[in-house]
C-alpha cells in the first residue's frame, strides 16, 4: 500500500497551484459570486493551458481538490466543462467518440448531464421527460433541472424514457440517454438564479419542447440509460468527493492562518485549548477523508469501480465541507463572516446534494453491503 | 405565556401576515424601505426598550416575544428591531431617542467590540476634540446615529460626522447595513467613561433577545420543511415518510420545543444571566442545526432562494457570528457553572 501520489499527480497539483495564485484572485471571485457570472474567461484559458490533463484521472482528481481549495465556486467552474463525457467513453460508439467526446476533452466544447427533474430529485428512475420513436429521429418532450452549464454547454447528454416501464417496481427500464445539441429547434433554457452557493458555476433549467434528435443520437442501447447514469454517477461522486476535500481544506487553511495572526493565547503561552482541538478534529477529518476518496478513485482508475467506497467517500467529504466551513466560522467570528470563507460556507452545503444526496449515498453503503455480505 | 405576551404575539403574527410574509424575501436580501421601517416604528417595535427596565425585565421580555415572531418570517427585520434597541438602551438624548423610536432616525452598536479582541476592530480616538479613526465590523452602519467604544475605552454616541467604509461580506440579513466607518467627527457625546462595562451589561441584558430570534428562526424554517415534507413524494411516498428525515426533523423540533418552554419559563420569572446565556447557547447552535437540515429536506430548491429556506441557513450562522462570541461567552458560562474562572487555558 502505497499512499504516495506519483511524480505526475505532483505536479498537477503545482500547476493548479500556479493557475489558482494567478487567476483566482478575491476580486475575480467575489464578482463571480456576486453577479453570478460563469468565468468564462478564466475557464478559456484553463482550456488552452490544459489545466485539466484528461490523460491521467489522478491529475484530474487533485486539480479538482487543489483548484477548489483555493476558491470552490471558480474551481468548480473551471473543472466541469466535460461533466458526463465519461458515458462517451464508456458507453458511446466511435462517431459519437469522434464527434462529441474528443472536442469535449481538447477544451473546444462544453457538455452537460441532464438527468435531475422538477419533481424528481434523487429518484432518477421517476423521470418523465420522453423520447418518443419518429421516422428516423427521437422526439424529445420534458423538462430537466438544476444542470450544470446548462446555459453555457454546447451538448447535453439527456435521459429520457423511451418506453414505459414493465412495473411500477421496475421503472427503471425504458429510459435511454440521448445527445442534444444546444441549438436544436425547440431547446430552451432557463438560468437559475438566485443559489445559496456556488454561485459561478452556471445552472439551467432545460426544456425540450418537441426536439427531434436523429436516432444516431442514442448513446448505447435503448433502455439502460438509468444504468449508464448510475455507472456514471459512481465516476463522478468521486469527484465531488474531491472537491467537498478541497473546500475543507480551504476552510483548515483559514482557520489555520486565522490562529496564526489572530488566535488568543492562555497564560501557557499557546493557543486556548478549544482551537487548538478544533483544528485537529478539522484536520484529521479532513486526512480521512483524502484516503476515502483516494481510496475510491484508486479502484476506479484500475477499472474495478467499488460503489461502496465511492458513495462513502462522496458522504464523508461534504459532510466534512459542512462541517468545517461551520466550525472555522464559528471560531473565526467576524474575520470569517468578512473574509471569503463566507462563500466557502455557502458553497460547501450544495455538496450535500448533488450528484446523490447524502442520504441517498447512505442508502447505497447499506443496500450494497447487506447484498455483498459487508464492505 | 403570560396573557400580556400572548397579546403582543398576536400583534406581531398579524403584523407579519400583513407586511412581512409575503414580502420576505425582498426585507432580506434589499434595502429595507422607509415605509416598512415606518411600519415596525408604528407598531411600537423601536422604542420597547426606551425607558429604565424595571428589574423584572419586562421590557427585555416583551422585545424578545416580538423578536421571535419577526425572525419567523423575516429575520432581517428581527435584527432591525433588534439594533435599535440595544441602541434605546444606551443613548440618553430625548431627541435622538424619539426619532429611532418613531423610525425617522435609526441607530446601532458596535457589539464587535465585544466580540472581538481590543483593537482588532479598528481605532477610534478623540484627537483636539474630534472623534477619529476606524470602526470595523458595523452592523447597522448605514445607520444615522452608532454608540460604539472609542480606543480609550469610553462609549460615546456620534451624531454625525461618519461615513460607510469597507462593505463587508454579508452572509446573512442582508438589507441591514454591515462595513466599516470612517470617522471624523466632533458631533458626539460621551455616554460613558467605562464604556466596555456599560457596553457588556447590554450585550449580556440581550441574551433572551437574541435567542429569541434564533429561536424564531427554527420556528420559521422547521415549519417550511414539515410543509414540504408533507406534500413533496419521492420513490413513491410523501418525505415525511422516510425515517431519516423525519426522525432528524422531529429530533430538532423536540429541541426546539424544549427550548421554547425554557424560554417561555424565562419570560416569566426574575431574569438570571446564567440562564438567559444557556438559553442563548443552545438557541444559536438549533437555529443552525435546524436551517441545515430544513434546507436539505427541500434538496436542490432549498438552495434556491425563492423557496425562502437558504436565508434562514444563512441568517443563523450570521446571527451567531455577529452577536456572540464562542469563545468569549463559554468562558463567561463555564465561570458561572463552576463558579470560579474556568475555561481559560
Amino acid at each position: 500500500m502505497d499512499f504516495e501520489l506519483n511524480d505526475d499527480a505532483k505536479d498537477a497539483i503545482v500547476k493548479a497551484k500556479e493557475f489558482a495564485d494567478k487567476y483566482f484572485t478575491e476580486e475575480v471571485a467575489e464578482m463571480a459570486d456576486r453577479e453570478e457570472r460563469f468565468p468564462t474567461d478564466i475557464v478559456a484559458v484553463s482550456k488552452r493551458e490544459k489545466i485539466l490533463d484528461f490523460s491521467n484521472p489522478w491529475k484530474v482528481l487533485v486539480t479538482i481538490e487543489e483548484l477548489v481549495r483555493r476558491d470552490p465556486g471558480l474551481g468548480i467552474s473551471v473543472t466541469i466543462s466535460a461533466f458526463g463525457a465519461e458515458i462517451f467513453m464508456f458507453f458511446g460508439n466511435d462517431a459519437q467518440k469522434e464527434k462529441y467526446m474528443n472536442p469535449v476533452f481538447a477544451g473546444q466544447k462544453t457538455l452537460g448531464l441532464g438527468v435531475t427533474e422538477a419533481g424528481g430529485g434523487s429518484d432518477v428512475a421517476n423521470i418523465k421527460t420522453e423520447a418518443k420513436l419518429d421516422g428516423d429521429s427521437y422526439i424529445l418532450n420534458g423538462g430537466k433541472m438544476f444542470i450544470s452549464n446548462g446555459q453555457i454547454a454546447d451538448y447535453f447528454l439527456v435521459l429520457a424514457r423511451t418506453s414505459p416501464p414493465p412495473s411500477p417496481e421496475k421503472k427503471h427500464r425504458g429510459l435511454s440517454v440521448f445527445v442534444v445539441d444546444s441549438q436544436s429547434a425547440g431547446f430552451s433554457i432557463n438560468k437559475l438564479h438566485g443559489k445559496l452557493g456556488v454561485r459561478a458555476t452556471n445552472t439551467a433549467e432545460l426544456i425540450f419542447n418537441n426536439v427531434r434528435v436523429p436516432k444516431e443520437s442514442m448513446v448505447g442501447e435503448e433502455g439502460k440509460g438509468f444504468y449508464y447514469i448510475m455507472t456514471f454517477f459512481n465516476i463522478s461522486r468521486i469527484y465531488v468527493a474531491a472537491q467537498g476535500l478541497g473546500i475543507a481544506h480551504g476552510a483548515l487553511d483559514r482557520l489555520v492562518e486565522y490562529s496564526k495572526k489572530y488566535g488568543e493565547l492562555s497564560e501557557t503561552g499557546e493557543l486556548k485549548e478549544s482551537i487548538q482541538l478544533a483544528i485537529a478534529e478539522i484536520a484529521t477529518r479532513v486526512e480521512a477523508t483524502r484516503n476515502l476518496t483516494y481510496k475510491a478513485a484508486s479502484y476506479l482508475f484500475k477499472f474495478t469501480p467499488n460503489p461502496i467506497i465511492t458513495s462513502m467517500s462522496k458522504y464523508y467529504a461534504a459532510e466534512t465541507a459542512v462541517f468545517s466551513t461551520r466550525r472555522a466560522m464559528e471560531l473565526m467570528s467576524l474575520h470569517g463572516l468578512t473574509s471569503d470563507l463566507e462563500r466557502f460556507f455557502r458553497d460547501a452545503k450544495i455538496l450535500d446534494i448533488w450528484e446523490g444526496t447524502t442520504e441517498v449515498e447512505k442508502l447505497i453503503i447499506t443496500r450494497m453491503m447487506l447484498k455483498e455480505g459487508g464492505a | 405565556m403570560e396573557e400580556e405576551y400572548e397579546i403582543l404575539e398576536n400583534t406581531v403574527k398579524d403584523f407579519n401576515t400583513k407586511y412581512v410574509d409575503n414580502n420576505s424575501l425582498k426585507l432580506e436580501n434589499e434595502v429595507m424601505g422607509k415605509e416598512f421601517i415606518k411600519m415596525l416604528a408604528d407598531q411600537g417595535f423601536f422604542s420597547m426598550m426606551a425607558e429604565e427596565s424595571d428589574a423584572t425585565g419586562s421590557d427585555v421580555k416583551a422585545l424578545s416575544v416580538v423578536l421571535e415572531n419577526l425572525a419567523k418570517s423575516a429575520p432581517a427585520s428581527a435584527v432591525k428591531v433588534l439594533l435599535a434597541n440595544a441602541f434605546s438602551t444606551l443613548a440618553k438624548e430625548r431627541g435622538i431617542l424619539d426619532a429611532v423610536g418613531n423610525g425617522s432616525k435609526s441607530g446601532t452598536v458596535t457589539f464587535s467590540d465585544l466580540l472581538m479582541a481590543e483593537g482588532q476592530n479598528g481605532n477610534l480616538k478623540i484627537d483636539n476634540g474630534r472623534v477619529k479613526g476606524e470602526k470595523e465590523f458595523v452592523l447597522g452602519s448605514d445607520s444615522d446615529f452608532v454608540l460604539t467604544l472609542l480606543n480609550s475605552g469610553e462609549l460615546v454616541l456620534l451624531k454625525s460626522g461618519f461615513t460607510v467604509g469597507k462593505k463587508h461580506k454579508r452572509l446573512g440579513f442582508r438589507s441591514v447595513g454591515f462595513s466599516s466607518i470612517i470617522v471624523d467627527s466632533s458631533d458626539y457625546e460621551v455616554i460613558a467613561r467605562e464604556g466596555r462595562k456599560v457596553l457588556r451589561k447590554m450585550y449580556e441584558s440581550f441574551s433572551i433577545p437574541i435567542a429569541a430570534i434564533a429561536l424564531g428562526m427554527s420556528e420559521g424554517v422547521s415549519q417550511k420543511a414539515l410543509d414540504y415534507a408533507k406534500v413533496r413524494t419521492a420513490f413513491g411516498h410523501y418525505l415525511k415518510d422516510f425515517q431519516p428525515l423525519a426522525f432528524d426533523l422531529t429530533s430538532l423540533i423536540a429541541e426546539m420545543d424544549i427550548l421554547k418552554r425554557y424560554f417561555h419559563d424565562l419570560l416569566s420569572s426574575p431574569i438570571n444571566r446564567k440562564e438567559a446565556m444557556f438559553l442563548k447557547q443552545k438557541a444559536l447552535g438549533l437555529a443552525k442545526d435546524i436551517s441545515k437540515t430544513s434546507l436539505q429536506i427541500h434538496g436542490g430548491y432549498g438552495y434556491l432562494e425563492d423557496f425562502g429556506i437558504e436565508k434562514f441557513y444563512r441568517d443563523s450562522m450570521a446571527l451567531s457570528v455577529l452577536f456572540h462570541s464562542e469563545e468569549n461567552d463559554m468562558e463567561e458560562l463555564a465561570t458561572m457553572v463552576f463558579e470560579s474562572k474556568a475555561g481559560f487555558v
